[in-house]
């Protein structure tokens, strides 16, 4: 194991909006550690709390109880003035990018440095220099209304590391973007992530996201962390229901069929690399199988993702199956 | 007779343009206090916020032609007088301020909560979230905000003739109604009218360049 330095600590993080009867609260006692350099992820159905917890991470949402210590310094502790002056150091970007709809890309991308009183001129100067870092260099003079959705992210990530951020909050930053531009959004973050050392906390309900860029990732479920663990782990052998109702959405998992063999569900997490498995075992055992449900993506030519399959009826050649699927280091679970 | 008419649109231009400025001095700010106090703004401030939009409430619901009799001992001490042009200002301004404040209020509405909070997550203070993010964001509604202040200012500078204002307004009523001139009155009707499409064409026109959303 390398040694790890956290940079954000979430103790016991509790928030509460409204009062009396009509109060909701939004997050449990949650708490965090995410470490210095990783790309985290935080993921769970719509309602469940995420925003509210990256929110709470800036303090844009002020905790009802617990705290939050980002680079050390309890950030629920702080003055208005500290408080301003550490959000500096906390990019942030959302689904529907926020850019300033009456300035320039370059502009946008200034207007943080602008806040903290760095002359016009500096503040352009840098502003070119991160557009050509997430490759936008020649939008520079555009209006937002004139970029895509993907080219508007972009801004808004060259925005969030003007002031040279230590940490990078996403929320829901792909989710208004078609698959291939969050294909590349991703990989744009994962590449800052890199070169730039910054520790970036991805919020989403989408598994691929997570999948695809974060190494750690917590699942959020009715204000409460349900499980926190290395991406593959909790993507192979999910523990939890809400971990598992994530990786395998709760209508899917019915549309199985009523009678038949054994159900089983292959996991594939990156170390498989591309190949048919199940064409190879059917072909082999000269038997049939029933896909039931299939979510599988190979990236980088290794797959993951999972594949629920009926075996055959026959019990002989159903334990055969498994018995070779073990062999070739596939894993698998029964389904009930 | 071209002279009377001349002297009485510039009256009218001035004691419009004056009572515009004066209502933006003082309805500016109230307008960017009520949106920022809100409940749901950056600075909730219970307080200022309700006494504020009683304020204004309270000014919005007396009729202009109400106002410019009561305010009359305002304007004396203000002014030295009651009469004439530059005296009207006063009403025009008590008048005109409150709408100023709800025009303005309606218009920093319109900015996206999405891009208030990303200014706030940059760290900016609650008065650049206003001078630099609400303000010229909402530039093109402020500027057809102005354009409809400026024709309600006019219209009320034209009913304040009654009372013994100055300007289009005074001459419709001395000349065209009084000496039953109906020649004049329509002269000053049509002149108000050309105004109004002006600051209306002006207001749409800077509007529609200032906004950067579309073409
Ligand atoms: N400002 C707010 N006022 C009241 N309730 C809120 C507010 N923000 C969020 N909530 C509630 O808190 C819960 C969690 O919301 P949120 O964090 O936005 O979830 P997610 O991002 O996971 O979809 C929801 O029930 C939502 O209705
Ligand atoms: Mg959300």
């Amino acid at each position: 194991m390398q040694f790890r330095e956290t940079i954000i600590s979430i103790k016991n993080l509790t928030k509460t909006f409204g009062t009396g009867h009509a109060a909701v609260t939004a997050l449990s006692d949650v708490s965090l550690d995410i470490e210095k350099g990783e790309i985290f992820g935080v993921i769970g159905l719509s309602g469940a709390g995420k925003s509210t917890l990256v929110r709470c991470i800036n303090l844009l949402e002020k905790p009802t109880y617990g705290s939050v210590i980002v680079n050390g310094q309890d950030l629920t502790t702080l003055s208005d003035a500290k408080l301003r002056l550490a959000r500096r150091d906390i990019g942030m970007i959302f689904q529907g990018f926020n850019l300033l709809m009456q300035k320039t890309a370059q502009d946008n991308v200034a207007f943080p440095l602008t806040l903290c009183g760095i002359g016009k001129k500096e503040s352009r100067k840098k502003a070119l220099e991160l557009l050509s870092l997430v490759g936008l260099k020649d939008k520079a003079k555009s209006w937002p209304a004139q970029l895509s959705g993907g080219q508007m992210q972009r801004v808004a990530i060259a925005r969030a590391l003007a002031t040279d951020p230590s940490v990078l909050l996403c929320d829901e930053a792909t989710s208004a973007l078609d698959p291939a531009t969050t294909d590349s959004i991703l990989e744009l973050l994962r590449d800052i992530n890199r070169r730039l050392g910054v520790t970036i906390v991805v919020i989403t309900h989408d598994m691929r996201v997570i999948e695809q860029i974060c190494s750690r990732v917590a699942i959020i479920s009715d204000s409460k962390v349900a499980e926190v663990g290395y991406s593959a782990d909790v993507f192979r052998k999910p523990k939890t229901d809400a971990a598992r109702s994530l990786v395998l959405p709760p209508g899917e998992r019915l549309t199985g069929l009523k009678s038949g063999g054994e159900l089983i569900r292959l996991a594939f997490d990156g170390s498989t690399s591309d190949r048919p498995v199940i064409a190879e075992m059917v072909l082999k055992f000269g038997q049939p199988v029933n896909i039931v449900y299939a979510d599988t993506r190979v990236i980088e030519g290794r797959i993951y993702g999972h594949t629920i399959i009926r075996l055959p009826d026959d019990r002989d050649i159903s334990i055969k199956m498994q018995s070779w699927l073990t062999e070739q280091e596939v894993s698998f679970t029964k389904e009930d | 007779m071209l002279n009377l008419v001349f002297s009485g649109f510039l009256e009218t231009l001035f004691m419009t343009l004056v009572s515009v400025a004066f209502a933006y001095i003082i309805g500016l700010p109230i307008g960017l206090a009520l949106v920022v106090t809100a409940p749901e703004g950056i600075k909730p401030a219970r307080g200022v916020n309700a006494v504020l939009g009683v304020i204004v409430n309270i000014l919005r619901s007396v009729p202009f032609l109400i106002l410019l009799v009561a305010v009359v001992p305002l304007t004396r001490l203000i002014m030295g007088t009651a009469v004439g042009s530059a005296a009207t200002v006063v009403p025009l301004v008590i008048a005109a301020f409150p709408f100023v404040a709800r025009i303005i209020e309606a218009s920093a509405k319109e900015v996206d909560r999405g891009v208030i909070e990303a200014s706030l997550s940059m760290g900016a203070t609650t008065m650049q979230i206003v001078t630099r993010v609400i303000l010229p964001e909402c530039l093109p509604s402020l500027i057809n905000g102005a354009a409809i202040v400026t024709m309600t200012i006019l219209g009320y500078s034209a009913m304040s003739g009654i009372v013994g204002g100055g300007g289009l307004g005074a001459i419709a009523i001395n000349y065209g109604y009084y000496r039953n001139n109906s020649q004049i009155m329509l002269i000053m009707i049509a002149i108000l009218v050309i105004m109004v499409l002006f600051f209306q064409g002006l207001g749409t026109y800077f509007s529609r360049v200032s906004d950067k959303r579309i073409n």
